[in-house]
């Protein structure tokens, strides 16, 4: 098997950066996330690849929190679109664990499907190469085995790496984009038979048989009342979980001529849904948590086969009011929703 | 220049504002095309974007596509967007994008009798729907047109109503005003009550309903219990919107998004949604 042993990291992502714009799990400080190599501080940060899981998930390699979208100009008696910006540079992921990927996976069903396909967003996924890290040890708030993902074989992976606990990663290649990314790394790649590692049995686990389908009976039970009670909408839970993808379209002026962008939006705030003249379908708390939760666990299944909350456990560690989707799983079926 | 007649979805053509008509104190008729015509084809029922560059961008249903030559847009002024667009004038270029949703189900109409039911501003899509029936007339049976505003001066339309549609082969037009109001000899009060009153049969007939949300729940129970079944009850939605392909999230009421599976919906199809409208 090929093997890459952990001390020449440094060496490979800067060989990988050289080509593609580089994205690493690391510590900054106090936060945690998904950055690129470039950023990377030897006084200050470090490499986070076994983190479980950092805090900031990898969705703004796809999906930017702001990115423009075209710029346009006034003139004379009218208006121009000057520029499109459509992101075709290359792009690495490296050390994704499989539920952030899983996100990825929903993400492009929202994107790439149903009759529109996304440019901006399809200009980055063409272009991006992922290298996920299989989990072996999952954290206190991961439920990712419950939600239909394997931590070991992460879906959609272009190559996997495997932390042996020694000081090598076993390194799979899964696609062509992934044989590509070994014949890069060659030099770094040794051949070496080494054990798998042991995978450790999850501490927190959710049955998802029936909640979809359940939920769909449920829209109007008073228990929405008493679940949501505590949420503050504050939109923590929508800003790091890595598959909310909603987003809002404003404008930049700059003199005569301008930009229009798009940034994350979250559905928690009440002028997400809210039309001018002062209609707001979902005016309350309550209708923005169960719709939430409800696209989370039902209606995204509904329309893709596939729940949008792949376990990866951050607005479990986030929430400030301690609302915990696993919970809400374990309400859907085992609560009396007709109280 | 950018070429702006581009495969990508989110980003406007730019068309030129070529008429404008004054329906209402707070609604304009907005005539728009480029230097070929329109910038695309839309069915009626169907949904565009409308910006002005530097303001913002709204979702509207397109009241009509004349031809070739141009589209129009019924706007009325309620927001930041909407007052900027009222300001400008003749020869004023804006972007549009589209056509997006569903639309209305012209062909499976065919054959019918139609009733249409707007309130308000709700004329705008249905307008679509009504010129095309007019258009086609023979693929059609009796039309009745029952539109309820506010006062007077909040009419749509006004021409249509009063003047053309009605001198059309078997087409009537009902009109009522929320409140008495001097000068006004027509019928007064809420467009489910006078719905009743007329009490349309429902054999061979397709209802198509379209005004405020209370508005048409009203006239759903009205129609319900007039003996309409679920399946001759047509309506088309409004939430907000921001991308209108089925992919910024907020349009959506349960699993179906109003942009791309809407904006139209016949009751049957409305009753498996969460009541969120």
């Amino acid at each position: 098997m090929k093997v890459l042993n952990k001390n020449k990291l440094p060496a490979v992502f800067d060989k990988l950066a050289q080509q593609s714009e580089l994205f690493v799990p690391l510590q900054k400080k106090e936060q945690s996330g998904f950055y690129s190599w470039k950023s990377f501080d030897q006084a200050s940060d470090q490499l986070a690849l076994d983190l479980l899981n950092v805090y900031l998930p990898p969705k703004q390699v796809l999906l930017p929190q702001t990115e423009k979208m075209y710029s346009f100009r006034q003139e004379e008696g009218g208006v121009a679109i000057s520029e499109v910006y459509e992101e075709s540079q290359a792009r690495v992921i490296f050390g994704i664990r499989a539920c952030d990927l899983q996100a990825i996976n929903c993400l492009d069903q929202a994107f790439l499907t149903r009759g529109f396909v996304d440019e901006f967003y399809k200009a980055r996924r063409d272009n991006t190469t992922i290298v996920a890290s299989a989990c072996y040890k999952p954290g206190a708030n991961c439920f990712c085995s419950s939600m239909g993902v394997n931590p070991l074989e992460p879906a959609g992976a272009d190559a996997i790496i495997r932390d042996t606990g020694t000081e090598y990663f076993i390194w799979e290649a899964r696609t062509p984009a992934g044989e590509e990314l070994s014949r890069q790394l060659a030099e770094f790649l040794e051949e070496k038979e080494l054990p798998l590692p042991q995978s450790q049995a999850f501490e927190r686990q959710v049955d998802m048989e029936g909640v979809a389908e359940k939920l769909s009976q449920v829209f109007s039970s008073p228990l929405w009342e008493e679940l949501s009670d505590a949420c503050q909408t504050c939109g923590i839970c929508t800003y790091l979980c890595p598959s909310c993808y909603c987003f809002d379209i404003q404008v930049k002026n700059q003199g005569e001529a301008g930009y229009r962008f798009r940034c994350w939006d979250s559905c928690m705030y009440g002028e997400y849904t809210m039309m001018a003249g002062g209609h707001n379908p979902r005016a309350s708390a309550t209708e923005r948590f169960r719709n939430r939760f409800l696209h989370k666990l039902e209606f995204f299944s509904e329309r893709y086969g596939m729940p949008l909350c792949t376990g990866c456990g951050r607005c479990i560690i986030a929430c400030p009011a301690g609302i915990d989707i696993s919970k809400i799983i374990t309400a859907a079926k085992e609560a009396n929703w007709s109280a | 220049m950018h070429n702006c007649n581009c495969e990508n979805p989110l980003v406007p053509q730019i068309v030129e504002i070529v008429k404008i008509i004054d329906e209402t104190p707070d609604v304009k008729t907005f005539h728009v095309r480029n230097e070929n015509g329109v910038p695309f084809d839309v069915k009626p029922g169907q949904l565009a974007m409308v910006s002005l560059l530097p303001v913002g961008e709204g979702m509207f249903s397109v009241s009509w596509q004349e031809e070739k030559e141009h589209l129009q847009f019924a706007i009325r002024r309620v927001g930041l967007m909407t007052d900027e667009l009222h300001s400008v004038g003749v020869g004023h270029k804006i972007g549009v994008r589209g056509p997006y949703g569903n639309g209305f189900p012209v062909e499976a109409c065919q054959g019918k009798d139609m009733l249409f039911i707007a309130g308000g501003i709700g004329l705008a899509p249905l307008r679509s729907f009504i010129k095309y029936c007019l258009k086609h007339r023979s693929d059609y049976g009796k039309i009745q047109v029952l539109y309820g505003a506010r006062s007077y001066a909040d009419i749509c339309f006004k021409d249509e109503l009063f003047e053309l549609w009605p001198k059309e082969k078997d087409t009537e037009v009902f009109t009522t005003l929320d409140r008495p109001e001097e000068g006004w000899n027509g019928h007064v009060g809420l467009i489910p009550s006078y719905l009743e009153e007329l009490n349309p049969a429902p054999e061979g007939k397709v209802a198509v309903i379209c005004g405020p949300p209370i508005m048409i729940k009203f006239a759903l129970k009205s129609l319900e219990k007039m003996g309409y079944n679920d399946e001759q009850v047509i309506t088309t939605l409004e939430m907000r919107m921001k991308c209108g392909i089925g992919k910024c999230g907020r349009c959506n009421i349960g699993s179906e998004y109003i942009c791309l599976d809407g904006p139209v919906f016949n009751l049957a199809q409305l009753r498996k949604l969460p009541p969120e409208w």
